[in-house]
């Protein structure tokens, strides 16, 4: 590592030294430093003096002074006698009380000897003949040895970063196996991971058959009374679920989010999946339960809520998530009716960036409290177009985990207003990512899928040209404050794109 | 140690090849002390010293007296530390350029060592004081005081002859040293004064266009 300082002609360099050189400079340095704090705070008090001291021998401007009179001590100056005389430095009339002289025939007045003598005991001197000679470098540092204890500390924060990356990956792949496992137990379960992410795109279709083999005999009836059935253990989910009966007219929510969309957040597998299979499919496996097996969501019903609270700072740019509580939770083992249920963040669709967050995990309850907050920066920009994932899990026996139940919270609302939604609210959990509402419409290259994250959830929809996921946007379905965000990204819909969908 | 109680804080360095007793003379002129021992000076170090320094008006009316806190450089002279040490030339107001008596190579090594200066220093023509050490050591000696002489004379620098080991010359070499900047400062600020009668603000002016000129070369 070689981090070189160049400046103005010659260069500094720290890094060539041996680690104990390096060291004693530093030492030094530090010295030099400490002398310099105390040189500075005798500058200060210098020139507050100055000051003090100026503003004593100043003419002010409020009363007005004949010519006659001393410009210092502001006495009145005779004719003949004691008459003053112009000081060289400020070229006023000063009485020779007011004079230091020095040497026989040159003095200055006392503010004009104050202004030397402080430039002499300051070093500014020194200052303003150097900065002829290195014009630019006066204002930058003024101190040699400043500046390198500056490259110093840029140096070292260079070398704490370890020149191969750790050996466990703080990304999705690393669960709690993955840390036990270490390295390289972790490689090939990273591996599995992409080729599951990969393989979701394909076998999704199978996935989602197996698991809605039950479900679709009562979607193809009516696909209200499929989603009220399974959500009616969540009061929410009641007062919705009547107006869901609105949503079968899918041209319409279709178009919203046609119009809607805008952001170009790239497309994860995840999302690909979820467009292939949501054509296909009533029902839409996300494939973000990758760290379980899928045929453990055969045995799990999902119910119960999540109580949390989002916040966005947009002057920091910080994500606060705060998660209280949950109830109703489904007990993660059957035979035993035990749950050990903890909760499991994301931000997608980039998992990998904001990585995964996890509560503790609560022992034997299905309402479990947690009061746990969870701080990510993100830009406001990435913000519309993300999604928190808010899944529940529970830790079984042998650290096989559980899915409880998932939902999607859109967190565009907390990126256009500051203040939006910042009290705690309840989610239901539902299924992964469930209910598409309407299949894709494929035109040539241009690929949708609508669907609903979960039924007391915004809708949520999904706009694909090519691989590129253009727009992560909100529709509406019954909630308030969505309908009000639906202007919003409407602003800058792309109109050919329409037309294809139109088409 | 120290406390902001003093009139002026004064930045000499200290330069020359390595070995040719920097650290020593310095440790002379601070202490008091002899250290035979050679320790090669890591990179930059340095030493202080509070001193009283009497001005001698033209006149020679009146003395005034000032306290002066010294912060004496002393540099490594080895190569291989040379980015750095030049680096401080910069921040010096006053240069103890050093050669070693016993050695002509130190010798001929101040002509490079005034040119590092002419490039690293806060002016082209900063303070300087020749100083060729270890006079005790008369048998060993190479450089012979004619020849430094001329050479100062040509600088225009005084030269001393000193000798850390019995301290011979070690403190009127500084002082001589100490004055020159003194009197520099004075002149720096008296200078531009009958230039700039209308305040400070011609006198920026007049430094700006210097400074453009340098920059254009």
């Amino acid at each position: 590592m070689n981090v070189r300082e160049t400046m103005h002609g010659y260069s500094m360099d720290l890094s060539l030294l041996q680690a104990l050189e390096r060291e004693k400079v530093l030492e030094v340095l530090q010295r030099d430093k400490a002398l310099r704090t105390i040189e500075e705070e005798r500058i200060r008090k210098l020139k507050s003096e100055l000051q003090e001291i100026r503003r004593k021998g100043a003419k002010s401007f409020a009363c007005q002074y004949s010519e006659r009179t001393c410009a210092r001590c502001q006495r009145p100056l005779g004719k003949f006698w004691n008459c003053g005389a112009v000081c060289r430095g400020c070229s006023h009339r000063i009485c020779s009380k007011c004079r230091v002289s020095l040497s026989a025939h040159n003095w200055t007045c006392t503010v004009c000897h104050a202004y030397r003598e402080v430039k002499f005991k300051s070093g500014e001197w020194f200052l303003e003949v150097r900065a002829k000679k290195f014009p630019r470098n006066s204002e930058v540092c003024e101190n040699t040895g400043e500046r390198l204890l500056q490259t110093y500390r840029r140096l070292s924060h260079i070398s704490v970063v370890p020149p191969t990356p750790p050996p466990c990956y703080d990304g999705p792949s690393s669960s709690v196996f993955d840390r036990t496992g270490g390295l390289k137990s972790s490689k090939p379960f990273t591996k599995s991971m992409e080729n599951l992410m990969v393989s979701v795109t394909s076998h999704i279709k199978k996935i989602s058959r197996s698991q809605n083999d039950l479900r679709t005999e009562q979607v193809l009836l009516t696909v209200d009374d499929g989603r009220r059935s399974r959500k009616s253990q969540s009061d929410t989910a009641l007062n919705i679920s009547s107006g869901l009966k609105k949503v079968p007219s899918l041209p319409s929510l279709l178009r919203k989010p046609e119009s809607e969309g805008q952001q170009d957040g790239g497309l994860c597998a995840d999302d690909e999946a979820s467009l292939q299979s949501g054509y296909s499919s009533d029902k839409r496996w996300s494939s973000s339960s990758t760290g379980t097996e899928p045929e453990m969501f055969d045995n799990v019903r999902f119910s119960g809520e999540i109580n949390l609270a989002v916040c966005y700072s947009s002057s920091a740019s910080c994500l606060e998530i705060q998660i209280s509580s949950c109830r109703n939770l489904t007990s993660g083992d059957f035979k035993k009716t035990k749950c050990h249920p903890y909760v499991k963040l994301y931000i997608l669709p980039e998992k990998s960036v904001y990585g995964k967050m996890k509560t503790s995990i609560k022992k034997n309850t299905t309402e479990p409290v947690y009061n746990q907050v969870f701080q990510c920066s993100i830009e406001r920009n990435v913000l519309v177009s993300s999604t928190l994932q808010v899944s529940v899990w529970h830790v079984g026996t042998l650290k096989k985990k559980v899915f409880l139940g998932e939902t999607l919270i859109p967190l565009a609302p907390w990126a256009l207003e500051d203040c939006a939604s910042q009290g705690a609210a309840w989610y239901s959990l539902g299924p992964k990512l469930e209910v598409p509402v309407k299949p894709a419409v494929v035109s040539e290259e241009l690929l949708i899928s609508v669907r609903f994250t979960s039924l007391s959830q915004p809708s949520w929809a999904y706009r694909c040209t090519d691989d590129i996921c253009i727009g992560v946007c909100d529709a509406g379905v019954l909630s308030v404050l969505v309908k009000g965000i639906q202007n919003q990204p409407a602003s800058r819909s792309n109109p050919s794109l329409n037309t294809y969908i139109r088409g | 140690m120290t406390d902001g109680d003093y009139d002026y804080l004064i930045k000499l360095l200290a330069l020359g090849d390595s070995g040719v007793g920097k650290t020593t003379f310095l440790y002379r002129y601070t202490d008091n002390k002899f250290n035979p021992k050679f320790i090669t000076t890591v990179g930059i170090d340095f030493r202080e010293k509070r001193v009283v320094y009497t001005t001698n008006s033209p006149n020679g009316t009146t003395g005034k007296t000032f306290k002066v806190h010294l912060q004496l450089w002393d540099t490594a002279g080895q190569e291989r530390f040379r980015s750095l040490t030049t680096a401080f030339f910069r921040d010096a107001m006053g240069f103890l350029l050093m050669f070693d008596l016993t050695s002509q190579q130190s010798f001929l090594n101040v002509r490079n060592w005034m040119s590092q200066l002419q490039a690293n220093a806060y002016c082209e023509n900063p303070d300087i004081v020749l100083v060729g050490n270890k006079a005790d050591l008369a048998d060993q000696r190479e450089v012979q005081e004619k020849q430094a002489k001329e050479l100062a004379d040509k600088y225009g620098i005084p030269y001393f002859e000193t000798s850390a080991a019995t301290g011979a010359e070690v403190d009127k070499a500084v002082v001589t040293l100490l004055d020159l900047v003194m009197k520099r400062m004075e002149q720096c600020v008296d200078k531009p004064a009958p230039e700039a009668q209308n305040g400070e603000g011609t006198s920026k002016l007049d430094a700006a266009p210097a400074a453009e000129k340098k920059c254009a070369c």
